[in-house]
């Protein structure tokens, strides 16, 4: 198996690093660039919780090659934030109490930013459909969607 | 998590290029799209490769080509986001719009793409269901040029197509449905985030009251989707009454094969094959009234 120096562009800053083949975008994010924010949870692409937006879109970082992301704009949630300040989306989800044991929370927020983007103003239902693909195993969703609702509340004020 | 096993990767530029590096390299290379499928499989052991050949750099494997009354095409790495956001498709080809639609992941969408999903020839595949109705004809390409197959020629057996080792599925045509034809796909589903148990779609052809042509294809009740040959067989030429609608039904309920596992039993699926049959048949008999 070849190694080689690649580079990434992860939430906005370029980095080298020595990489195989068989290394997944959620091993380079969590091992080799020390941004842990992003979980590996089933392996299988069933759950969400590895969920980062290559290119703006939501995709499941466990089943992509981190090799052929090399020349792709990749954002994860440790990238949301600006220093203390969080991201409206990582506030509302605190102030609406939609996070219990926090495994999915980075997965489902980060697909919640690019649906939002998609669609700034959804109804409970769209956000429904646009959370399809990430699992929460402990809230029931309701704080989840109360939360995704209320960023888009604040963001279409022009908070961020 | 359990670690890929090592591999070495290759991005061919051209079509050609991935077909002479799959015949060097005989059975140990797999072509990667997506990923959605075979990463995961890899990762469990269920998939083994020397070599990944991801084939995403090939110019024009993405586009989606309507051309009006010739039908729609669209290449291997066309993503199933791209072909649900085509308007093209939510127009002419509605069922695969829905097929599509239905998928509860985003983030597979958005990696997933039609072809490999074809390849994969999972009997349970919604997405295939749909393009079996639609009559998909796919260009399959290797060293030698290319061939053209039916997508219920391609699909051999459970996880089996015809493709060989050294060729890749690069194109797959749609051909416009004639003016008079109704269409639905309809599954049985637990919940959306589940595979189905059951899916059907028709597409129907009607003429002064007569079936002029019809497609009923069966997800999830054989070792592969279907078409259920004996039942638009009995349904062309005939009057589309009532009757010959739930006769239909029955006849497509009997040409299942299905099998009993955590999802459904066999006889279960048997039966709602007929009842979705009929349900699929009806919504698209309104469909070319409308």
């Amino acid at each position: 198996m070849k190694k080689e120096i690649a580079s990434f562009k992860v939430n906005d800053r370029a980095h080298e690093v020595l990489i195989t083949p068989n290394m997944t975008l959620s091993e380079l994010l969590r091992e080799h660039l020390g941004l842990t924010g992003t979980k590996n949870a089933c392996g299988a692409g069933e759950c969400g919780s590895c969920t980062v937006l290559v290119d703006g879109k939501p995709i499941l970082s466990c089943s992509t090659l981190a090799i052929a992301v090399q020349d792709k704009e990749i954002l994860c949630i440790e990238g949301l934030s600006r220093g203390p300040e969080l991201h409206s989306l990582q506030e509302a989800f605190i102030d609406a109490g939609a996070i219990q044991c926090g495994f999915c929370t980075p997965g489902m927020i980060m697909t919640a930013k690019a649906m939002l983007e998609g669609n700034p103003n959804p109804t409970r239902d769209q956000v429904k459909e646009g959370l399809g693909g990430n699992i929460c195993r402990c809230t029931g969703y309701v704080k989840i969607i109360d939360a995704v609702m209320g960023a888009a509340d604040t963001l279409s004020k022009g908070g961020k | 998590m359990r670690v890929l096993k090592p591999f070495d990767y290759f991005e061919p530029g051209t079509v050609k290029e991935a077909a002479q590096f799959l015949t060097t390299h005989g059975g140990k290379a797999q072509v990667l799209a997506g990923g959605i499928d075979l990463i995961p499989r890899m990762r469990i052991g269920k998939k083994e490769a020397d070599y990944l050949v991801n084939i995403r750099k090939i110019p024009g494997l993405e586009t989606i080509e309507a051309s009006g009354a010739n039908g729609l095409k669209f290449g291997a790495m066309a993503t199933l986001h791209s072909l649900e956001a085509s308007k093209a498709i939510q127009d002419d080809y509605p069922i695969l719009y829905k097929a599509i639609h239905q998928i509860s992941s985003v983030q597979a969408k958005n990696m997933g793409t039609a072809v490999g999903n074809i390849c994969v020839a999972t009997p349970a595949s919604d997405v295939a269901t749909a393009l079996f109705a639609l009559g998909a004809e796919l260009t399959i390409e290797g060293v030698d040029g290319e061939r053209k197959e039916s997508i219920q020629k391609f699909c051999v057996d459970y996880g089996r197509t015809s493709l060989k080792e050294n060729e890749i599925v690069t194109e797959v045509f749609l051909p416009r449905p004639p003016a008079g034809t109704g269409s639905a796909f309809m599954n049985l589903i637990r919940t959306h985030a589940d595979i189905a148990k059951v899916s059907i779609a028709v597409a129907i052809t009607v003429r002064d009251g007569v079936c002029e042509k019809v497609r009923i294809a069966v997800g999830a009740a054989a070792p592969t989707v279907f078409r259920a040959i004996k039942t638009e067989a009995a349904l062309k030429g005939q009057k589309v009454t009532h009757e010959a609608i739930n006769e239909a039904a029955e006849t497509a309920a009997g040409e299942t094969k299905p099998i009993t596992d955590l999802r459904s039993t066999a006889e279960y699926r048997r039966e709602m094959t007929g009842v979705l049959a009929r349900r699929a048949m009806e919504k698209a008999l309104q469909q070319v009234k409308a």
